[in-house]
């Protein structure tokens, strides 16, 4: 039995078509942030931007279509947990993703 | 060895066992996107690239060869040139923002995408586009680079020995304090003349990759969340569904 179906396998996904798309996503406990913007600095597909003003200065994930990539490299970087991934990226037809669930820290076996 | 090692190493593989150092280098590694200007010391890159000369390869081929590029004026115009050229690719691939119109550049891109699937996927889709947009940096602004070329009349499959050889550098490296980053983009300069004749790169060596090193800003490493992975696991005549990261569902 295939994975993917014969026709999923000739058709590339359109990027920007929500219905072939799922980019990473982002929890952001806004509780926790303070609005440093490191994160927004290191992220490779540049989809967090930082907006607001003094206390409310906060990090948000882009809601256009953000280019998140779900490396986590800002959840390593922000010093005060205050952002991880709670979504892979998955994009359909040909690119879909196989055999992989969710998040889960390294583990000692 | 002797016997009592071989015990000794038993007990520190328990389970539950704490992170040996290879191991905390491993799981910590992340690929770091900002750099300070400081140069790393030529013996510290020169230690780094002994460690990649002593990676495994394909019937000990030893396809691979360093070039490495520690002049900010030469960086700089390397990266302005793959700027030059993700704008072009841009210009005829991107629908979404190309003066060419959305009909015309998306069948362009159509096509492009089948011949070239996997350098054409949705991420370095979009990373053309925003380093053409000049939001993201080609080179991260790092002071070292390691091109790795590959000689193509390696053993088998180069580009698996190349990839050896450049994790054994990353992993070097992030066990003296450095940051590292694979830079696929430098595949792009062998497109043009320029480059490749300034390098000196001919048959039988081809760009593969490229590895950014400098030391980062902050603290980028640290270990992360990553996804479940299955596996299939054959033993004693039947196989079972692991799932790598979690508890194993018990049927």
């Amino acid at each position: 039995m295939s994975q993917f179906s014969f026709l999923e396998r000739l058709s590339v996904p359109t990027y920007d078509n929500d219905e072939y798309a799922t980019t990473g996503r982002l929890f952001i406990d806004h509780e926790r942030c303070n609005g440093c913007g490191v994160c927004s600095q290191i992220c490779p597909g540049k989809a967090i931007s930082i907006r607001g003003e003094g206390k409310a200065k906060k990090a948000y994930l882009d809601e256009d279509f953000p280019q998140c990539m779900s490396c986590n490299d800002c959840a390593a970087i922000c010093e005060r947990d205050a952002l991880k991934v709670v979504v892979a990226y998955d994009f359909g037809l040909y690119y879909k993703k196989l055999n992989r669930g969710a998040f889960a820290p390294p583990r000692r076996y | 060895m002797d016997e009592t090692a071989v015990v000794a190493g038993e007990t520190e593989n328990a389970a539950g066992a704490d992170w040996n150092p290879v191991e905390r280098v491993i799981l910590e590694r992340r690929s770091v996107r900002k750099y300070k200007d400081r140069q790393v010391p030529e013996n510290v890159v020169r230690r780094i690239l002994e460690a990649g000369r002593f990676a495994p390869s394909a019937g000990n081929a030893q396809p691979w060869k360093f070039i490495v590029i520690r002049d900010r004026a030469m960086l700089d115009e390397m990266e302005r040139d793959v700027v030059r050229l993700c704008k072009v690719f841009k210009f005829f691939l991107d629908w979404r923002t190309s003066p060419l119109g959305r009909s015309v550049t998306w069948l362009m891109a159509q096509v492009f995408i089948r011949i070239k699937r996997n350098q054409l996927h949705p991420i370095p889709f979009g990373a053309i586009t925003l380093i053409a947009e000049g939001k993201l940096r080609a080179f991260h602004g790092a002071p070292t680079l390691i091109l790795l070329l590959e000689d193509r009349r390696g053993v088998s499959r180069p580009q698996v020995d190349v990839g050896c050889c450049g994790e054994n550098i990353v992993l070097a490296a992030q066990s003296m304090g450095l940051g590292t980053c694979w830079v696929g983009f430098v595949e792009l300069l062998k497109y043009g003349l320029k480059w490749r004749k300034r390098l000196g790169i001919e048959f039988p060596y081809r760009i593969c990759e490229g590895i950014c090193l400098g030391y980062p800003v902050g603290n980028p490493q640290g270990m992360i969340e990553r996804e479940v992975m299955d596996v299939d696991w054959y033993e004693d005549g039947a196989m079972r569904k692991v799932r790598q990261g979690e508890d194993d569902v018990t049927v």
